[in-house]
């Protein structure tokens, strides 16, 4: 079970990456721009 | 006892509109302005007979601002008189292509149509959608609180059709519009947009693209200028005895362990009250005016977290002709892609873009009152955004260097020979922007606006650090814009009422 659990957790995060290449670099960029701002979200959301 | 129930800080539409409501609910309400004239960024100023827009140059949505007058039991035509300006834009291609967009929807069907007959169907579909969403989700999209997950609740749960339009908040503005068109020409004539929410369209939220629509239901300039918007509500809440005093620079925000008991001016004075509400921008309310160390260190990291919208050059022409152009707003831009590199390879690399990316107002085409006789104004962006740091260097110092260019663009592409028709001209820097209106970095918006900084993720309308403090304007919920910030002063004053009424 807990073997399966890393298997799909690998396979998603593989999944992602994939996605990430293959999109055109205006995406990317999108992509770059969301990941950065998405660690303060938590505090945003309290402030 | 302190000296007032409430008081504001700022002159903005978003501190006028708390105010006003608040003295309507018979709050004793003192508003503080730091400049000699109210309305912010929405104000008007006087130089050798030409009455010129600080900043923004056009209303749309009146939603806000007519439910302002409701809720102040007036009527907004005895207050504010709107000309309607018809047709909503005229756009220029970077070749010196031209077409305008009427505010009829039959007839930009029509235009549409002779420019990309196969984008009728897209735009069709578009538009039914977008008016679809307007019906239904105007007053739950504009004058809901949206900031906690309860209050996003509230407002799905009332408004079940929100769950069809929410994903649009999550795709970008140039997904949507190449959803919708397929025309190089129509799309960036669409996409440009994005820019007025502050971002390109690869950043700018899909939710923008339809809120534009709006236009449709048509758009207007208040006769007078920009300012009679700010002077019509503050003459509201003035009839309820609400007190608005300029030239008065709040310094901090006196506190009392973490509750707000006043403010400290400039002058070193102090006045009381328990309720603060701050029309600044949001980093300076609570870096600057409440200050790090009264804050918990969650706070700061979050606060410290936003970045501020983008700033923007204005030029200001007074012209001794009747400019040839064919609408209140004159657009001129490339394609999608090219308004993506003016943001990526110019603006966040601290450079002025080359491109002729300009916006170009004609106040005076609705109200010709605004000059003297035979004489004409023109307000403009140009090469915009432009940074606020240009490769490190003083705006002070480039200045003439970006008049100049300003000149030959408008010549260029616009209104050639124009240059031996002006009789006045100032650029308005966005360092004079940070002096003028104290907006750090001369953000036009308050603080940059994207899902990330939106709704639930943006500043809360009343502050969970300091109590008794709260916060309107451009940096709250919905961001930048005349209806927009109406629209957060009917919020806040809808918190401080359920808190205290
Ligand atoms: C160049 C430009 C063009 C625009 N075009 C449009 C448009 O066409 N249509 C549209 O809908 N919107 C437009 N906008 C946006 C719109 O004008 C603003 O979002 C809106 O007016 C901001 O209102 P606000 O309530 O946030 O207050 P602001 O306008 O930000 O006002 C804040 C007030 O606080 C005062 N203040 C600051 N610090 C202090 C202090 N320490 N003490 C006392 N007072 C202080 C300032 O002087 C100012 O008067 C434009 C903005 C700009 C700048």
């Amino acid at each position: 079970m807990k073997n399966l659990k890393k298997a799909l957790l690998l396979a998603g995060l593989l999944g992602m990456a994939a996605a990430y290449m293959a999109a055109d670099d205006s995406t990317k960029r999108y992509i770059a721009h969301i990941g950065k701002q998405v660690p303060y979200l938590p505090y945003r959301y309290f402030i | 006892m302190a000296d007032y129930d409430a008081i504001v800080i700022g002159a903005g539409l978003g501190g006028l509109t708390t105010a006003s409501l608040l003295s309507k609910n018979g709050f004793k309400t003192l508003v503080l302005e730091q400049s000699d004239i109210i309305g912010g960024c929405c104000s008007t100023y006087e130089s050798q007979g030409y009455r010129f827009d600080v900043g923004a140059s056009i209303v749309e949505i009146l939603h806000p601002m007519e439910r302002f007058f409701e809720l102040m039991g007036k009527r907004r035509e005895d207050y504010i008189e709107l000309l309607p300006c018809d047709p909503i834009y005229s756009f220029i291609t970077e070749d010196g292509r031209r077409f305008s967009y009427p505010t009829d929807v039959d007839e930009t069907t029509k235009v549409i149509e002779s420019i990309a007959p196969e984008d009728v169907e897209g735009w069709k579909k578009f538009a039914s959608l977008g008016f679809e969403m307007i019906d239904r989700m105007m007053d739950a999209m504009m004058l809901s609180p949206m900031k906690t997950v309860p209050e996003a609740m509230r407002m799905v749960i009332k408004n079940p059709e929100a769950m069809r339009f929410l994903p649009l908040l999550m795709r970008t503005h140039q997904a949507v519009t190449r959803k919708y068109y397929r025309n190089p020409v129509i799309q960036s004539s669409v996409a440009f947009q994005s820019y007025f929410a502050g971002a390109p369209p690869e950043i700018g939220s899909g939710i923008f693209g339809f809120i534009a629509l709006t236009e449709h239901l048509g758009i207007y300039y208040p006769r007078g200028g920009m300012i009679s918007i700010p002077e019509g509500l503050a003459r509201a809440g003035e009839e309820h005895g609400l007190e608005v005093r300029t030239g008065r620079k709040v310094e901090k925000i006196l506190l009392d362990g973490r509750k707000a008991r006043g403010v400290l001016l400039e002058d070193g004075s102090e006045i009381t009250s328990d309720i603060v509400v701050s029309n600044v921008n949001a980093k300076v309310a609570y870096l600057k005016m409440v200050g790090p160390e009264n804050l918990p260190r969650w706070a700061v990291k979050a606060i410290s977290s936003y970045r501020h919208s983008m700033p923007c050059p204005m030029i200001y022409v007074g012209l001794d002709t009747k400019p040839d152009l064919e609408a209140h707003h004159t657009v001129v831009t490339g394609s999608i892609e090219a308004m993506n590199k003016v943001w990526n390879d110019y603006y966040t690399k601290d450079l002025i873009p080359s491109t002729a990316m300009s916006l170009i107002c004609w106040p005076t085409e609705a109200d010709p009152s605004l000059a003297p006789e035979g004489h004409h104004i023109l307000n403009f962006l140009c090469n915009a955004p432009a940074p606020y740091a240009p490769l490190g260097d003083n705006w002070d110092r480039i200045k003439g260097w970006y008049r100049e260019e300003a000149i030959k663009s408008l010549e260029r592409v616009v209104l050639p020979g124009i240059r031996d028709h002006i009789t006045y001209m100032e650029v308005s820097t966005p360092l004079d922007f940070e002096r003028r209106l104290l907006s750090p970095q001369g953000s036009i918006y308050g603080l940059f606006s994207d899902m990330t900084s939106l709704a639930l993720f943006r500043p809360h309308a009343r502050s969970r650090v300091v109590d008794g403090l709260y916060l309107t304007g451009s940096s709250t919920h919905l961001g930048g814009g005349v209806p927009t910030t109406i629209a957060s002063g009917i919020i806040t004053s809808g918190y401080i009422l359920k808190d205290r009424g």
